[in-house]
């Protein structure tokens, strides 16, 4: 009977070792360990025998089911392990290959550079406003202190429309300034605001687009100056462009301000020792700006006296090239998704 | 405009350069636009002699020529013809790049080295034909640069002038300016007062329109000569662009420059004196000096004589009164013309001109006799002639300008400066104001402005003028305080950043077209509202305001589709205008949308397959829903240039009309050329509800089990799904979703129907729903589809 059993360990041991799969062990585990198994039938013929018989068997029977499974637990685990590495094998992809495509949408650079300057003001306190695309000859004009024949009316190449119900004239904004003038009126200081929109002018060539954007901006309070322009100008310029960068002021003429300025900053691309894009001066202009026209405030009826209020004007298109490296203007309003894509 | 550094050194005696003259005037207001070398390509033109002219060993056409320039000996083949030993000539030497771009270097020709070139004018720039090489006065010192010995030395600054300052419009103005920031005198003109030889030759005149001219002045001189005009004038004048004419006409446009007086000179023999200053009558005509006949009006100030018409004032002459080669006797005009009046005139003639540009900014009407004694010492010491006396007529006693009380502690405030009373009053005074303290006030000074500068009218004006000087650039700067303020609501703002966030996220690119379109492609896309023209379109194409945003959207895509950009997801937002009966108009904020092309970018992974109504739908719907909370709805239907079967109208879920969706019509993408299916959309986004925000404490995720329960159905082909769905949710709420999973025809399937597969998905949120909860809801469900669809459970 012993001689039965350890022939049967030996042959059981053998099979697990050689199992080729878990369903193997699984047919070697039913035909040891299973109900008719050749362990099973021989534990279970234990019973019939003598005292010391059933002693040394059932103690050889046992170890032998102790060996048995501890085999069986071990060339399962090592079974896995091979079908795993087997599967990790087989399952190889080229990872140079490139994945699938995704095309994500783009904001046009104009849209950009507009929620980006926007964004700036508004966290320096500057909440954004708008107004109307078709103004009358008053909100663009002369609120603005640009009476009838006036010379800077040819500095803006109006595009007219037919007068409207009443009688009065009609036209596209030439500039976002009659926004200004729309949140000033009617209400007292403190003033402020920041005003982004489509600008018109029959203008066209290289540089120039009939429609383009401008952001206005202005303050009006008690002991508002020109230095504190200047400074906020500045600071915008730097935060926008994300570097630091000589700006300069210099006397200019918009008919709503005075003093007026152009506000220059150092040329991106040569900083500042003279290139094509800055005709070779070393210096962009950017904006417009300057203490509100003490006539303008009149107009809307502020205390000029009491207040003073500065204003600026900027070129949403402008700050977008420079900022975005974009050299055609026209192809801004093209649209074509290469250039999108590019500028994205 | 542009003067030049020889000129502006008549009025200021400067030691700057020219680069720093033109950096000092931009920072101070007039913008240095450029600086132009005359001498630009003469750099390496000297005069030299010819010491000796020899044949050619090799060359019978050529000569080989010695030539010194100033301590050095040159040797020079040359081809010309017209050279003799002893001429000065102007010498190119190695290195030299002249005008028409012809490099001179070192070589030999036919075997002879030659050193340099001899010029001729053309070859210099100077003359566009010239006959052998230029041949000098005698008397020109050798050595000397070329561009120097012909007068060609100069240097133009060219300036920007703005509209405010008019008085910079001439020579003199601008070293005035130059002369304030400087610190430096401005030389002093010579008193000119000419002495009367024709003291009968009177200038009659009678000044009618007084508010279009307010002071005017003539003089007749006899006997001049026309002839061309000396070198230097004509130098200078083609210096800083304008084309010399006659002696006359010349000193006329000189003093113009000079100055910044415009005059103009009559032929006296053309004239039936008096002459007359009035206003034009209704329909009167001129032919200008521009050779174009003009109509008048009756709000045009004119020059007449007895019998016509001879300029319309301030701004051009009439051919036929004009000074010519013949002229012998003349009238001369010097004027203060009304801004505004000669503005006006202008405009409405569409009439430009140097003189025009310089009265409507406002001349100096205190300089009218002294630009008048200048210009007649001019004529006579160039034309000959005698002087008759000056008549000036003032339409009414000049006033002085209007003394402007200011503060330096307000300019202080407002400049954000510190500077002193005398730092503020030495300024102004530099600047030609007269300044006094005001008696009635220590804090308080009187500045009267001088005659030129009709921009300083208040003390805001002083405030520019003092901060200019001392320097924009030495202002300190300091950030403002901005007071707090809670934020002005702005929805719309809102809404147009959340619905770019998320077409940008579904894969959408933003495009921004011209508001204004053709109006033929308007018409194609809105056949129903009449879009407002532009009186003054720059091209037909650009005629009209837009109606709405699909059809310069369509343009975006036609230019990419030929550009081979096949596959597009683009969208615009934006304004569009609309006519209202009343004849007012409505500006509307917009969406639209255009998608084309496969889904995806071709790939080794898959080949995918076109975009169609469904992706456009299923766009709109993530879209609107996002945004609104609720689930927009969508109906058949739509504008005529979208396929009549694969069109639907959009509302809100709560049934507000959005607009539109759907596929280009297969007749219009003949008409535009367009191959492939093109998926579109515009909505209004004026009453697109805002998501409310939620009032709730609920999660919305209900905690129970939920049961998935599929039906599938035969029911006729055309029954709409939308209709079955909405039928289905309003069995009972405990019938969370509904959702179709599958459309099939074909075989099983009898002619004319379908098969629609349905998944129910049944929840509560406070049990879990028993076996017989969910089996009476089926029941339900399946009657409701049976009775409303005719349709039978497979």
């Amino acid at each position: 009977m012993l001689e039965e059993l350890s022939a049967l360990k030996a042959a059981a041991l053998t099979e697990l070792t050689q199992a080729a799969s878990p369903a193997e062990l699984e047919t070697i585990r039913v035909k040891t360990l299973g109900k008719k198994g050749s362990l099973t039938q021989i534990l279970r013929g234990l019973g019939q025998m003598n005292e010391a018989d059933r002693t040394t068997l059932g103690a050889q029977a046992n170890a032998f089911n102790e060996e048995f499974a501890l085999t069986l637990t071990r060339r399962m685990e090592a079974l896995k392990q091979q079908e795993l590495t087997q599967r990790l094998t087989r399952e190889w992809v080229d990872v140079t290959l490139p994945g699938r495509p995704r095309s994500p949408g783009t904001l046009h650079p104009v849209t950009r550079a507009q929620n980006e300057i926007i964004h700036l003001f508004t966290a320096m306190g500057f909440p954004p406003a708008s107004g109307p695309e078709v103004e009358s000859d008053w909100y663009n004009f002369e609120a603005l202190n640009i009476p009838p024949d006036h010379p800077a009316r040819e500095m803006h190449d109006t595009f007219y429309l037919p007068p409207a119900p009443d009688g009065r004239k009609r036209l596209l904004r030439t500039h976002t300034s009659p926004v200004q003038i729309r949140v000033m009126e009617g209400k007292q200081p403190p003033l402020r605001a920041i005003a982004p929109g489509k600008v018109f002018r029959c203008d066209s060539d290289i540089t120039h687009t009939p429609m383009f954007h401008q952001v206005e901006g202005f303050l009006v309070d008690e002991g508002v100056h020109f230095g504190q322009l200047k400074g906020l100008l500045e600071a915008f310029l730097v935060q926008f462009f994300e570097r630091p960068l000589p700006v300069r002021f210099r006397p200019s003429f918009f008919p709503f301000t005075e003093p007026s300025a152009e506000v220059d900053m150092g040329c991106l691309f040569c900083e500042g020792q003279g290139c094509r894009i800055c005709k070779r001066t070393g210096w962009l202009e950017v904006l417009g700006c300057g203490l509100i026209h003490p006539n303008v405030l009149a107009h809307v009826g502020i205390d000029r006296e009491r207040y003073t209020g500065f204003a600026f004007g900027m070129g949403v298109e402008r700050l977008a090239m420079l900022k975005y490296g974009i050299s055609d203007m026209r192809a801004l309003f093209d649209n074509d998704i290469r250039f999108l894509d590019r500028h994205a | 405009m542009k003067i030049t550094l020889d000129w502006l050194r008549d009025h200021i005696d400067t030691p700057l350069d020219p680069a720093t003259i033109g950096a000092r005037l931009t920072m101070a207001g007039l913008e240095l636009d450029a600086l132009i070398r005359l001498d630009q390509g003469l750099e390496k033109v000297q005069v030299g002699v010819l010491e000796s002219v020899e044949p050619h060993p090799n060359a019978d056409r050529l000569t080989q020529c010695r030539v010194r320039v100033g301590e050095e000996r040159l040797d020079i083949v040359c081809g010309a013809k017209n050279h003799r030993p002893g001429d000065k000539v102007a010498v190119a030497r190695v290195g030299a790049c002249l005008p028409n771009g012809m490099e001179i270097q070192l070589g030999k020709i036919r075997g002879v080295t030659s050193q340099g070139m001899l010029c001729s004018l053309k070859e210099l720039g100077l003359a566009t034909e010239s006959d052998g090489v230029l041949i000098l006065d005698p008397a020109t010192p050798d050595g000397l640069p070329i561009a120097q010995a012909l007068g060609k030395d100069e240097v133009v600054l060219e300036l920007g002038v703005t509209p405010n300052r008019g008085d910079c419009l001439g020579v003199r103005g601008v070293a005035r300016e130059l002369a304030a920031l400087t610190e430096q005198p401005l030389k002093p003109l010579p008193k000119t007062i000419v002495p009367i030889t024709a003291p009968e030759a009177l200038a009659q005149v009678v000044l009618e329109d007084t508010s279009g001219c307010p002071r005017y002045a003539g003089r007749v001189i006899r006997g001049v000569t026309i002839a061309p005009s000396p070198t230097w004038l004509k130098n200078r004048l083609e210096a800083v662009g304008l084309r010399a004419i006659n002696n006359v006409v010349d000193i006329t446009n000189y003093i113009l420059l000079d100055l910044n007086h415009p005059l103009h000179a009559f032929d006296l023999d053309r004239l039936a004196l008096p002459v007359v200053v009035r206003r034009a009558q209704e329909g009167e005509t001129l032919r200008t000096l521009d050779g174009i006949d003009r109509t008048l009006t009756a709000s045009m100030t004119v020059i007449a004589d007895q019998q016509r018409i001879l300029a319309l004032a301030g701004i051009m002459g009439g051919e036929e009164s004009g000074v010519t080669e013949t002229t012998t006797d003349l009238f001369l005009e010097a004027a203060f013309f009304d801004p505004i009046t000669t503005a006006r005139t202008g405009r409405r003639l569409e009439l430009v001109s140097e003189s025009r540009h310089r009265f409507e900014r406002g001349v100096d009407p205190q300089g009218i006799v002294s630009a008048m004694e200048r210009a007649t010492r001019m004529i006579l010491d160039l034309a000959g002639g005698h002087a008759g006396p000056i008549t000036l007529l003032d339409g009414f006693t000049w006033h002085p300008p209007e003394a402007i009380l200011y503060r330096p502690e307000r300019v202080n405030r407002m400049g954000g400066i510190e500077l002193s009373p005398e730092a503020m009053n030495r300024f102004l005074t530099a600047l030609g104001c007269r300044v006094t303290a005001d008696p009635t006030d220590e804090h308080r000074f009187s500045v009267l402005p001088p005659s030129w500068r009709h921009d300083l009218k208040r003390e805001e004006d002083l405030l520019e003028e003092i901060i200019r000087l001392h320097g924009y650039d030495r202002v300190p700067t300091a950030l403002p305080r901005v007071p707090a303020a809670p934020p002005t609501p702005d929805p719309a703002r809102r809404l147009a950043e959340k619905l770019r966030a998320l077409l940008v996220g579904l894969g959408y690119q933003e495009a921004i077209d011209y508001a204004f379109v053709s109006p033929t492609v308007q018409r194609r896309f809105n056949a129903t509202e009449t879009p407002m023209a532009l009186i003054n379109p720059l091209s037909e194409e650009q005629s009209v305001l837009r109606t709405d945003l699909i059809a310069g959207l369509m343009e975006s895509v036609s230019r990419n589709l030929n550009r081979g950009n096949g596959r597009l997801r683009l969208f615009e937002m934006g304004r569009v205008f609309l006519t209202q009966p009343d004849g007012s108009l409505l500006e509307q904020e917009r969406l639209a949308g255009v998608i084309t092309g496969p889904v995806e970018v071709s790939s080794a992974h898959a080949s995918p397959r076109p975009m169609d109504f469904f992706d456009l739908k299923g766009d709109l719907e993530s879209l609107l829903s996002t945004l609104t909370g609720t689930m927009p709805g969508f109906a058949a239907g739509g504008p005529a240039f979208l396929h009549p079967a694969r069109c639907a109208t959009i509302t809100t879920g709560n049934g507000i009309a959005l607009g539109w969706m759907g596929q280009l019509h297969p007749a219009e993408m003949e008409q535009l050329d367009l191959r492939k299916e093109i998926l579109l959309f515009e909505i209004d986004l004026t009453h697109l509800p805002a998501r409310p925000v939620s009032g709730s404490a609920e999660s919305g995720a209900s905690r129970f089990p939920a049961i998935q329960s599929d039906f599938t159905f035969l029911m006729p082909e055309r029954t709409p799904a939308g209709a079955v769905i909405d039928a289905v949710l309003a069995v009972d709420p405990l019938i969370r979703r509904a959702q179709v999973t599958a459309i099939y025809t074909g075989s099983g399937v009898p002619e004319g129907h379908k098969s629609l597969t349905l998944s129910l998905l049944l929840q509560a949120d406070d049990r879990t729903l028993t076996d017989i909860e969910s089996k009476t809801l089926s029941e339900q469900v399946i009657v409701r589809v049976g009775e409303g669809f005719g349709a039978t459970l497979r």
